[in-house]
């Protein structure tokens, strides 16, 4: 069974009447559930495997400088706008002839905005080529939205904005959860409320390797929390507290017995479900062993060891007893204010390695088609410079990419290379077309939402004319 | 205009703290509080009551009953508490002894790099490297810094935020040991000076982009708006119109009311244009390294930013400050008006602003207090914000001694409250343990590592926040949890989870057996509990008051009781064996959810 819309006004509405400060007899019904028996499925019965892993971007990724435009026309327009001079880049324009090896050729018969051609970064190689196997599709300016809306109701404000734009935790939670800071359900949540059914050990549908973010909160779904070394185990506990046993069986029951303060309970049953489910994760993964490398030529890359250990919980999916999975790893410094040729270089080099990590990964282990791979962000940035760095801004560029993924070709409609078109709402701040609800839908169906389960993946989705953006095919 | 309720999209509204449980607790504590009558003008007259003239009402002056309030109090104003200082607030009461905590001045934490050689042009390079910055704020903490103003300046670290991690400029530690005196300086002085002097320090300049930031150049390029955005977001006015209690006001169609717009951020952006490093003073030093190299001194970084182009390290005759007008939040600044002119027209707009005193008011006492504070706690620090009484905005004493001595706070009932206080952060549980036990730097230099490994260490590091946004946000709601189902927030659950949690434990257990790396600078001998190991209800007495100022509850004291005595310590026990066994005590103490909770 999944909670459906009902489900979840009457949840709230509980929620909302227990005005009583109280501690939940429920710890219990959050409670692991380890080799438990599904409920009844939501999604098709099988032994078959999906996951979806959102790549979140925090800083606000200047899509600007990830997708550049490449055809001359274009280029000139950007290059005099980021501070260029000729092709010869400057400012946050690089050369036109270093964005020759990652230019994205266009598929026979898509044009997009004023015959755009689009060059990823110069630090994007491996992407390029994921691009040309169609296994990586670019999705053009996505953002949240309530509402479809154009510049001229933007300005009359006669359609609403999603609250508080441009402002960094605000937009983190509206694109992972749809509002302000303060949400606690998520996009990634609701799928895994969907998703849970389907797996044995329901505890691991939505995981993390990036720390706790609402993206994988659902009505029921927990957010699992794994390091990039696998479970954590608290040693006293485990082995005994400086050589007593004792010892560790009392710090065993300070650690997870009941306790009736609110913020007590709360920390009480992150670490009960942290010591309940390590062994049985430490066994899963103990005997997996990857061939794909996950270490950078050089340097350190946070983001693929995160990747690295999802690849080792895909590959353990049968030990963990799990068939549908949301993941969320992370990268942070994309807040590029200042020295942004510099820093955002490295990030799309970074990004590069670990996606294209990541996806050998899922070859090697034959899943390479079961597992879809997102980005998201805070928000885009201005097209406008400072002199060395862009601003906040809302529409986005990003990527999706896998096995089953329609690459090789974009989706969405490219913005023009303009301050002042219609667009976008100054300083080239970009008027989302897609909205994130779009965005997820497609995912989520993908996934094995079905079409009356989209709308409690995605909210607002009723007022957009699809919820398929296509990129995914018909499941 | 579109109708959105036709379909349940909107989000819920913000959590309300259950007010009316806190109100009634402390309501019906009141009358069981003794108060104790000191004579008018006598002691310090630094007393809660008017005082000024002849025949004044008498000042009461409130005491705690017990050594468990005494060090309740001191845990909550301070880092640790001693069995001096539970004798001291018992013997004082509550007011007159934070008055004198109060009143210590602070150590600074550049004087004390430059004592301890991290100054010095050496081949260390020094002035290349973010150790110092650690070493500095951990003998802040760890130390023995005034416990009240270095818990208020950690307090405001957490709200000013910046981090080491986000500053790369030569004498990166120097210029963040800058910062931190600057919130160790001004804890108790005026939040418009602090506002004014966080604003220009280079560390906050380079982290939020004021230094180097310049006006629109009329060829595309546009001031940077990270300040602008930041300072009114989250060091002054935030996101919505606040009630004198901190509650969000709303519009006529029942949503909360924004605050600016981006066209004040990008009208505010000018005002932050024109600044960079004031360069007078610094001079350059041989690089012992490298002959024929020269090192800038660090003078550069101690400096407020100039707008004043003639100071900078290549001096010019025109600056780069907006002389366009500017007009944000109601506020206009005409055209050509000068740097220092915008600057304190936009920090007196935002200082003066409705908003700035429940704001910040109810940041402080979620640091420091509780979580969950109810309206009217917030409203009457917010007031005493206003005016502390002598017609004074913004007097940061009279802040945090609202804070400190409010009725909420001192509560006694609210010990056995289910929703007051707080979880304690994790490196304010390294720093009460140091220095409740009494460590000391092997070296002197207290060079304790970052501990903001989230698998191995603390998941959080002073001073090194992942972004301007803090460790955590001060509405953080987990998802699924008792919080929420009681419309409650819990900011430092925000670092908890299934790696966080095991790995806090997992690293104090090494820090208190001295196994740890991080922290294998610190020696902590134990001495006081060492002879108290072979009674372990004793030991425990001890452990119990200065850690959870007595709150540990009976099941946690049988869990920890039966522990330590299933390993026989007797007086003629060997040392290690009572070490061993205050050493469990302590970790077990500081696993408990009595501990883990302060309130």
């Amino acid at each position: 069974m999944h909670i459906g819309k009902a489900n979840e006004i009457s949840r709230r509405a509980f929620l909302q009447r227990s005005s009583q400060v109280a501690v939940m007899g429920g710890a219990a019904s959050y409670a692991l559930g380890l080799a438990g028996l599904g409920e009844a499925a939501a999604f098709s019965a099988g032994s078959d495997y999906k996951a979806l892993v959102c790549v979140f971007l925090y800083g606000g990724n200047d899509h600007n400088s990830m997708l550049i435009p490449f055809d001359a026309t274009n280029y000139a327009r950007y290059a005099a706008i980021r501070g260029g001079t000729g092709e010869t880049g400057g400012g946050l324009t690089p050369a036109r002839a270093d964005l020759a090896a990652t230019a994205l050729a266009m598929p026979q018969g898509q044009v997009l905005t004023n015959d755009m051609a689009y060059a990823l970064s110069p630090a994007m190689p491996r992407l390029k080529a994921l691009y040309d196997a169609r296994a990586m599709a670019p999705v053009l300016n996505v953002g949240p939205l309530l509402a479809p809306m154009t510049r001229a109701q933007y300005d009359s404000q006669s359609v609403p904005r999603p609250p508080k734009l441009f402002s960094h935790n605000d937009q983190q939670s509206t694109w992972q959860a749809y509002s302000p800071e303060g949400a606690t359900v998520g996009a990634g949540g609701r799928i895994g409320d969907l998703a849970m059914s389907s797996n044995g050990n329901a505890l691991f549908t939505c995981m993390s390797a990036t720390g706790n973010a609402v993206f994988l909160s659902g009505q029921r779904a927990l957010s699992y929390q794994i390091s990039t070394n696998g479970a954590i185990a608290v040693s006293g506990v485990k082995n005994g507290l400086y050589g007593s046993r004792a010892a560790g069986d009392a710090l065993r029951g300070l650690l997870t017995n009941a306790n009736p303060h609110v913020l007590a309970a709360d920390h009480i049953a992150v670490i009960k479900r942290s010591i309940e489910a390590e062994a049985f994760v430490s066994a899963a993964l103990q005997p997996i062993s990857l061939a794909t490398s996950f270490t950078p030529p050089a340097g350190t890359n946070s983001l693929a060891n995160q990747l690295r250990v999802v690849a080792r919980v895909i590959a353990a999916r049968s030990a963990l007893g799990v068939r549908r999975q949301v993941f969320m790893v992370s990268m942070g410094g994309y807040d590029t204010h200042d020295a942004q040729v510099v820093n955002h270089t490295r990030l799309m080099g970074q990004l590069d390695f670990a996606l294209d990590a990541f996806y050998r990964a899922t070859v090697e282990l034959g899943v390479a088609d079961k597992v879809t791979t997102f980005t998201a962000s805070d928000f885009g940035r201005t097209l406008a410079s400072n002199g060395d760095g862009s601003d906040h801004g809302w529409g986005a560029h990003h990527l999706v990419m896998g096995g089953a993924v329609n690459g090789g070709r974009f989706y969405g409609v490219a913005p023009a290379i303009a301050l002042n078109t219609p667009d976008q709402v100054g300083s080239g701040r970009l008027l989302p077309t897609i909205s994130v609800d779009q965005h997820m839908a497609t995912l989520g169906k993908w996934f094995g939402a079905a079409s009356s389960e989209i709308a409690s993946i995605a909210p607002n989705i009723g007022r957009f004319s699809t919820a398929d953006l296509g990129f995914l095919p018909p499941v | 205009m579109l109708d959105l309720s036709a379909q349940d999209t909107l989000p819920l509204s913000e959590p309300q703290p259950d007010t009316a449980e806190a109100r009634h607790l402390t309501t019906a504590t009141a009358p069981a509080l003794a108060l104790a009558l000191a004579a008018c003008g006598g002691g310090d007259g630094s007393g809660s009551g008017p005082s000024t003239g002849g025949g004044a009402p008498p000042v009461i002056v409130r005491k705690p009953q017990s050594d468990a309030e005494a060090a309740r109090f001191v845990l909550q104003t301070g880092i640790a508490a001693s069995t001096a200082d539970v004798a001291a607030v018992k013997t004082e009461g509550y007011s007159p002894w934070l008055d004198r905590q109060m009143a210590a001045t602070s150590s600074s934490g550049v004087a004390w790099l430059a004592a301890r050689g991290y100054t010095q042009v050496d081949t260390n390079r020094w002035f290349d490297r973010s150790e110092p910055a650690d070493y500095m704020i951990w003998n802040q903490l760890l130390g023995n810094a005034p416990a009240a103003r270095t818990r208020a300046a950690l307090a405001l670290s957490e709200f000013f935020v910046v981090s080491t991690d986000g500053i790369d400029f030569r004498w990166k530690s120097q210029g963040m040991a800058r910062y931190w005196d600057i919130l160790a300086e001004n804890a108790f002085g005026n939040f418009r000076t602090l506002l004014e002097q966080v604003t220009l320090n280079p560390a906050m300049g380079q982290w939020l982009n004021t230094l180097g930031n310049r006006a629109a150049d009329g060829r595309g390029r546009v001031p940077d708006e990270n300040y602008a955005r930041e300072v009114m977001q989250l060091f002054t006015i935030g996101l919505y119109q606040l009630n004198p209690d901190g509650t969000p006001r709303l519009g006529a169609n029942g949503q909360p009311i924004e605050t600016y717009t981006n066209i004040d951020v990008q009208e505010l952006a000018k005002v932050f244009t024109g600044y960079d490093f004031d360069w007078t003073g610094t001079t350059r030093i041989a690089d012992p390294a490298n002959a024929g190299q020269f090192i800038d001194s660090f003078d550069y970084t101690q400096k407020p930013m100039t707008a004043d182009p003639t100071k900078w390290r290549s001096p010019r005759t025109t600056g780069y400050h907006s002389t366009e007008g500017k007009s944000f939040l109601g506020t206009s600044i005409p055209a050509g008006t000068s740097a220092t002119d915008s600057l304190k027209a936009a920090l007196d707009t935002l200082f003066n602003h409705p908003n700035t005193g429940p704001f910040f008011a109810r940041q402080m006492i979620q640091r420091l207090v509780t979580s969950n504070p109810a309206p009217g706690y917030v409203q009457r620090v917010a007031a005493v914000f206003a005016d502390n009484g002598k017609g004074v905005r913004g007097d940061l004493n009279a802040v945090f001694r609202a804070v400190w001595l409010d009725d909420e706070a001192l509560a006694a009932a609210n010990v056995t409250s289910n929703s007051f206080g707080k979880l304690r952060e994790p490196i304010l549980r390294l720093a009460q343990w140091a220095r409740t036990f009494g460590a000391s730097s092997k070296s002197g230099n207290w060079s304790v590592a970052s501990t903001a490994d989230p698998s191995n260490r603390l998941s959080q590091s002073p001073l090194r926040s992942a972004s301007v946004f803090n460790f955590f946000r001060p509405g953080y709601v987990p998802a699924n949890s008792n919080t929420a189902a009681n419309s409650m927030v819990a900011p430092e659950l925000q670092l908890v989870n299934e790696s966080t949690a095991p790995a806090y434990v997992n690293f104090m257990q090494r820090v208190i057996a001295g196994q740890e790396g991080a922290t294998n600078d610190l020696s902590v001998p134990y001495v006081e509990e060492v002879t108290l190991a072979h009674d372990s209800a004793r030991l425990l007495d001890r452990i119990d008051l200065l850690m959870t100022a007595g709150q540990l509850s009976p099941e946690s004291r049988t869990l920890i009781k039966g522990a330590l005595d299933a390993t026989v310590v007797t007086e003629a026990s060997d040392a290690a064996t009572k070490l061993r066994r205050v050493q469990t005590a302590v970790l077990l103490v500081m696993a408990a959810p009595e501990y883990l909770l302060q309130r």
